[in-house]
């Protein structure tokens, strides 16, 4: 019997379906939902910063790669994915060369610069974000309000929920919770529509591409902070809300508003620039969460959220230094 | 199984249910290695151009850690050369040449009547038992398996690892666990001999192993809806604790981990084992082997072999001891063409072999073969953090962290962070997006901290 030449590797010998491309692509799938229900209520105007935002990453990604010497790897879909995520956290009423800017920095200023995918520390898409919204605020605050698709309404520019929420408490009684949920709302292209957002974020987690404590963490640490700004306002006794359900309705107002679902669900649970280990995500979601209700109610800026994702991301080293106890290791024993 | 264990590790594909394990008739020339398991290597006993009958002793050691080699067939002693075995070293192999005949030995020595009646096992001196397990030459069937006596005898001393308080703890064996479940799930010799069992070898299988490891308790560990009836009402009879466990959920059959999931107990790792909280885990392929060895006092020379994979008919084989890989493959209705994998294991922690005409020894269950079109291709990709490792690591470790640490070569770094801890189960490299070779880094960097050490 004469002996084949086989193949001989290291184990295991069989590996899981998920690759990096498929995983961008069931973020994408998940960021659908978002999508439509930022087509239906702003429209064209919405839809064109998104498709420019991804445009303009995917086109900087090809060509770093080509002028650098990295390793090409655009095939993963990881650009597009940014270019998305950027456009659905922008206004609808943003001129067009804002979406491209946007895009060209996050690949360059975001990712590129630090070495491509895996390496960079901070969301490069937050890092575009911030950079568009200190260089261009006019710009960046452009929200339309929502006109339904068909309806032949005019895109006209105005104050969001938190712009308004952050002059006047009354705001609180403006907005009917279930359009603030569903996204008729102003606001940014696809961070409004908070209940599309809290589907994809759940088909993630079950799907376990992201890890669950973030998005819990954020939550909670949104609701606890927002009923701690409730119950140290004076304002809100002044109109008459009292007790736990009437500053139940303040946390709820500030999950359904801004990034938050969209900061929760795909923002802070980027893999890149969040935690690993269990407390790890459980501490940086809380952080978020707490992060934005602070700026919420006390800070100079309209939306925290962002920023508080940034900030936890600084963070993330330390944060992963809290690693779990390990199975079967002796705790003082001599190895 | 907690609620935390069971979003930890994978769920692999179910394999083919495997039925009860067929002869396979032994082949023209057997490779008998002189060390068939974790230990010393024996002396050959006999020299080229012996004839040789069955069950005659070709090789021995005076070490207490080896297991004596006996012929499996009758034959001529080919030669004695190097030749890799199972675990890809060289090691000293009798080549014997098979007459086809069959004819047993005249035994040497002490003639042991057969021991048939568990009452009788159930009261004999555990060394006499542990005597007879060891002329017979069993080895506990897993990889990097012990001589059956050294694994059920008692420690020398406690082992340091143990001292938590500046005093030495050493825990009876109170359980014996007989694990009728297959660590690697496609490749299943344990759930094969399960199907085709002799009762009573089974019996006095384990009321030996009880008796010798002095457990009170008997937990019979078995795939979820596989028992049959006479099974369940001899575990009744001698109160035995049947348990099941699912068999796709990996890593959850293997020794330590199936430990904890049966009696809560955490085997101190790295250099722990189950005896060290209390608990002995034999595979029911070793049971059935020690009740086979007393009822008929003869030697054991078979072995349950699981052949899976992309093979026509993967199925279980009771082959002989020495008979190379490639036979078993091929009644099995498997090519070796292309360049596909013989990995001898399972998929997920088996050993991809470069050599077909490898032995099947005494510590080798089974052999996984991947066709060339099925091999998976690891990348050179940078960790993307996403944490799904970390996620699924059974033992509790940060692989993202540890793979990184090993890549770029700060090994002792590595160390610091547990990597000694890691069971090379393979659930990291497993559900990694980045198909990084996670297990690769860290036997990496373990063999590199053992060598500074040993420098040192």
């Amino acid at each position: 019997m004469s002996s084949p030449l086989l193949t001989v590797s290291t184990s295991p010998h069989w590996l899981g379906r998920t690759t990096i491309r498929s995983m961008h692509l069931e973020f994408m799938l998940a960021l659908a939902p978002a999508l439509i229900t930022g087509f239906y209520y702003f429209g064209f105007p919405g839809l064109s910063v998104v498709l420019l935002a991804m445009a303009a990453a995917l086109a900087t990604e090809i060509i770093t790669v080509r002028i650098t010497s990295l390793p090409n790897r655009v095939a993963d879909l990881h650009a597009v994915l940014l270019g998305l995520l950027l456009g659905l956290i922008l206004p609808a009423g943003a001129p067009w060369w804002i979406p491209v800017v946007g895009g060209v920095l996050a690949i360059v200023l975001g990712k590129m610069v630090f070495g491509g995918l895996g390496n960079y520390p901070m969301n490069p898409v937050l890092v575009a974000w911030v950079a568009l919204s200190l260089s261009w605020p006019e710009h960046m605050n452009a929200y339309f309000a929502p006109v339904v698709l068909g309806s032949g309404g005019e895109f006209a520019v105005t104050e969001t929920p938190l712009m308004g929420l952050k002059n006047d408490i009354g705001t609180l009684e403006i907005y009917e919770l279930w359009d603030l949920w569903v996204g008729n709302a102003p606001g940014a292209i696809g961070a409004t529509g908070s209940l599309s957002l809290l589907v994809g974020g759940l088909y993630l987690m079950v799907r376990r591409l992201i890890p669950w404590r973030i998005p819990v963490g954020v939550i909670l640490g949104c609701v606890v902070m927002s009923l701690v700004a409730a119950y140290t306002d004076s304002r809100l006794l002044e109109m008459g809300m009292e007790g736990l359900e009437a500053n139940l309705k303040v946390a709820w107002f500030h999950l359904a508003t801004g990034g938050l679902m969209m900061a929760a669900f795909f923002l802070a649970p980027e893999p890149v620039s969040s935690p690993v280990t269990p407390w790890g995500t459980f501490l940086f979601g809380l952080g978020v969460g707490v992060m934005t209700v602070i700026v919420r109610t006390w800070g100079d800026w309209v939306d925290g959220v962002f920023y508080g994702v940034l900030l936890m991301n600084t963070l993330t080293p330390i944060l992963d230094r809290i690693r779990p106890k390990v199975l079967g290791k002796v705790v003082g024993g001599n190895v | 199984m907690s609620i935390a264990t069971w979003f930890k590790g994978v769920r692999l594909p179910r394999g083919t249910a495997f039925g009860p394990p067929t002869p396979l008739s032994p082949p023209e020339r057997l490779y008998l290695p002189l060390r068939q398991h974790r230990g010393a290597v024996c002396q050959a006993k006999v020299e080229p151009g012996q004839q040789v009958g069955m069950g005659q002793l070709l090789g021995s050691s005076d070490e207490f850690d080896s297991a004596a080699v006996l012929s499996p067939v009758s034959g001529t002693v080919e030669s004695i050369r190097d030749w890799a075995d199972p675990a890809g070293q060289p090691v000293p192999t009798i080549v014997i040449r098979n007459d086809g005949q069959d004819i047993w030995a005249t035994p040497e020595g002490e003639i042991r009547p057969p021991l048939s009646d568990p009452d009788e096992v159930a009261k004999a001196r555990p060394t006499r038992l542990l005597r007879r397990i060891r002329e017979a030459g069993l080895v506990r069937a897993a990889s990097h398996g012990l001589p059956l006596h050294v694994d059920l005898s008692p420690p020398m001393a406690p082992r340091s690892y143990l001292f938590m308080t500046g005093i030495p703890v050493v825990r009876p064996t109170d359980t014996l666990v007989i694990r009728a479940l297959d660590h690697d799930p496609p490749v299943c010799p344990n759930q094969a001999a399960l199907a085709g069992l002799n009762l009573t070898e089974l019996d006095l299988g384990v009321t030996a192993l009880k008796r010798i490891s002095g457990a009170e308790k008997v937990i019979l560990a078995v795939p979820a809806g596989q028992v049959a009836t006479e099974v369940a009402a001899l575990a009744r009879l001698r109160e035995w604790e049947v348990r099941t466990q699912s068999t796709t959920h990996f890593p959850y059959c293997t020794d330590n981990l199936l430990v904890t999931s049966l009696t809560g107990r955490e085997v101190p790792t790295p250099y722990g084992e189950p005896r060290d909280v209390g608990v002995v885990v034999e595979p029911l392929v070793t049971a059935l082997e020690v009740g086979r060895v007393l009822i008929s006092a003869k030697p054991n020379l078979e072995r349950i072999f699981a052949v899976a994979g992309d093979v026509a008919k993967p199925q279980a084989f009771t082959a002989r001891l020495g008979t190379p890989i490639a036979e078993a493959i091929q009644a099995a209705g498997g090519g070796l063409g292309g360049s596909g994998k013989v990995i001898v294991g399972g998929p997920m922690m088996g050993f991809a072999h470069f050599d077909p005409l490898t032995p099947i020894t005494k510590e080798t269950d089974g052999v996984f073969v991947q066709a060339a079109e099925h091999l998976r291709r690891y990348a050179d990709h940078p960790c993307i953090h996403c944490g799904r490792c970390v996620a699924s690591c059974p033992v509790n470790l940060v692989p993202s962290e540890l793979s990184k640490l090993c890549e770029f070569q700060r090994f002792e770094d590595a160390a610091e962070a547990d990597l000694f801890h890691c069971i090379e189960c393979g659930v990291c490299a497993y559900v990694c997006p980045a198909r990084r070779p996670m297990v690769h880094y860290f036997r990496h960097g373990k063999s590199e901290v053992l060598a500074r050490r040993m420098e040192e």
